[in-house]
């Protein structure tokens, strides 16, 4: 039966974030915590897989405990399992610290043909993870995939169209898969409340530093992440340009017009 | 780990046998200033053959040292085979920073070698700048949807890997330098390669989807209704430019990735650029920096895209549309 694992992340609304103009830093209160936007889309495929071949979707997050309601969505979409790793140990962690600790926790949850994670995430937007989540489960790679066109399960083997900076492609590659998906043909379904009721009662699965064997204390979280931040600036953004605001819209466009009279 | 062990800056040249990505150039022009200011050599990583002109290129941005890797298994590129390919690469030499351009093939397989090193790796940098105090270099990236700019550093691992957008950095060679050229000769077992590309069909040539000459355009943001999309076109025609948009326009299906405006998408140097429900997050507007004249409008007076305009207009984007369409045909 088909295996699939859907690595997401509860991120910051970062279009509701606004920087302290005195300190530079970030105002993170009152901004509501979502599931990322591209994992919607890799669980939106993943479920789709799993509606037309069988099998299960187990979702896994790293994150502190509120994390757990991004997971209670993957679960009201259709996900049969939520895994939470949360540890205080597990804090300041790069692509590097995170995709080891996510690898490390899917292996005591059984073997997975195929492992979805979004484009890139809406805070941190590396994209990294999903190559470095690749390498951890020692998996081929699909990035950028419009379509998933087929699943051989005998010959362990997946075909999808990538749409590349300048053609499509098809390309079939072996199991375990890591993919990505555009978001055009993997819209999230919205649950109905049925499901958003099973979803807040669902058990969720957690580990901790301790509770992953063998995990190396030296790989995780800040002494496992070799980028650092040593500092963040607001960015020097110019002046704004010159507002044009006559009594009506039409005398604003004509006098526009005016001034672009040497450009046009 | 000795990071003073690990010396010179890499940039891998993406190629297709005849002719190079143009980030690739970028990059090179770009870390030959950084290579001078740390005292380091700029090398240029070829793999499999490439055009004698298009190698000329490549040597006019002031390359110290070529690596030319020969053999079989690189051609079509697969992440197996480069990953395992730059992993060997950075063990054997030791550079102290590998440049990748931040192409779909540079994006999946830099961040995987970095991972089988392993080492710290960056993405999207818009400014690189060494401190000689350390011997880091700092990749400097807008962060948390433009809102600030971070300061990303790799203090203790080497090489310092980074994959840099397109655009990001001009092409503006200095001359070629003298220059020593070492062969690799090396192959990757084609069996190795997990996944096998069955066909590829080209976009087809269509001058409308080419942003990069037009000398108009009107650009659209995620505020447009799809309906309203004719209309623009048709503002777009009048002025004799081209229609383009944001990211999250394409991604709702409405335009194609031709005409995606910004740091993932094109970058665009027209003389006028009509920018209509654009927030004006640093991910798009990167990719106007070379921009004559900008004129927005937009009905948020916050919105960023004012302060990267000549001229702005607080306003319903649909009704300035029409307004302007019909002064025009008037």
């Amino acid at each position: 039966m088909l295996n699939i694992l859907v690595c997401v992340k509860q991120v910051p609304d970062v279009n509701l974030v606004k920087i302290d103009p005195e300190t530079g830093s970030l105002i993170r209160k009152g901004v509501p915590a979502i599931l990322n936007p591209y994992d919607e889309n890799a669980l939106e495929a993943a479920i789709r897989l799993k509606e037309h071949y069988g099998g299960t979707v187990t979702c896994i997050t790293m994150g502190p405990d509120q994390a757990e309601e991004a997971l209670r969505e993957c679960l009201a979409a259709g996900a049969d399992r939520a895994v939470l790793l949360s540890d205080r140990a597990f804090a300041n962690a790069d692509t590097l610290a995170t995709s080891y600790v996510i690898a490390s926790a899917a292996r005591l949850l059984g073997y997975f043909d195929l492992i979805f994670c979004g484009k890139e995430s809406l805070d941190g937007a590396t994209g990294q993870m999903a190559s470095q989540l690749a390498e951890r489960f020692d998996a081929s790679q699909l990035s950028c995939v419009a379509e998933i066109l087929e699943l051989d399960e005998t010959a362990r083997s997946i075909t999808a169209k990538r749409v590349l900076e300048n053609g499509t492609e098809r390309t079939r590659a072996s199991w375990p898969c890591l993919l990505t998906v555009e978001k055009t043909n993997y819209r999230p379904r919205i649950p109905n409340l049925k499901q958003w009721k099973a979803s807040r009662k669902a058990e969720i699965l957690r580990y901790t530093s301790r509770t992953i064997p063998g995990l190396d204390p030296e790989k995780i979280g800040d002494p496992g992440s070799p980028t650092k931040v040593p500092r963040t600036y607001p960015p020097q953004v110019g002046e704004r340009g010159r507002m044009l605001c006559e009594e009506s819209p039409e005398k604003t466009v004509k006098t526009l017009l005016g001034l672009l009279a040497d450009v046009l | 780990m000795d990071k003073h062990s690990y010396h010179d800056m890499w940039v891998y040249v993406e190629h297709d046998g005849n002719s190079v990505q143009p980030v690739s150039l970028e990059l090179c022009c770009e870390i030959r200033k950084l290579a001078d200011v740390a005292g380091e050599k700029l090398w240029a990583v070829i793999v499999g053959e490439l055009a004698k002109e298009e190698l000329a290129r490549v040597l006019d941005c002031g390359v110290d040292k070529l690596l030319i890797v020969r053999g079989e298994g690189w051609t079509p590129f697969s992440v197996d085979a480069y990953t395992q390919l730059f992993t060997e690469l950075c063990r054997e030499y030791r550079p102290s920073a590998v440049f990748v351009g931040g192409s779909i093939q540079g994006r999946d397989f830099a961040p995987r070698f970095a991972c089988r090193l392993p080492t710290g790796c960056t993405s999207d940098a818009t400014e690189l700048v060494y401190d000689p105090k350390t011997g880091d270099i700092e990749f400097i990236e807008p962060a948390v949807g433009g809102k600030m700019m971070a300061v990303i550093t790799v203090p203790e691992m080497r090489p310092q890997v980074g994959t840099i957008r397109p655009g990001t950095f001009r092409y503006s060679p200095t001359g070629p330098r003298c220059c020593e050229t070492v062969y690799e000769e090396r192959s990757f077992p084609l069996e190795k390669i997990r996944a096998e590309i069955l066909d590829f069909a080209p976009d087809q040539e269509d001058d409308s989807l080419n942003l990069a000459d037009a000398e108009v355009i009107v650009c659209i943001g995620n505020a447009v209704k799809a309906e309203a999309l004719p209309r623009y076109r048709q503002l777009a025609q009048l002025l004799g430019g081209k229609l383009a948009c944001t990211r999250p326009v394409f991604d709702r299906g409405l335009l194609p990735f031709k005409l995606v405006i910004g740091q993932s998408g094109a970058v665009v140097k027209p003389k006028l650029l009509f920018s209509f429900g654009v927030s004006g997050a640093v991910n798009h507007v990167t990719g106007l920096s070379d921009a004559g004249c900008i004129v927005a409008v937009n009905k948020d007076p916050d919105a960023a895209i004012f302060h990267y305009s000549d001229y702005g207009i607080v306003g319903d984007m649909d009704e300035i549309c029409d307004l302007l369409l019909q002064q025009l045909e008037g």
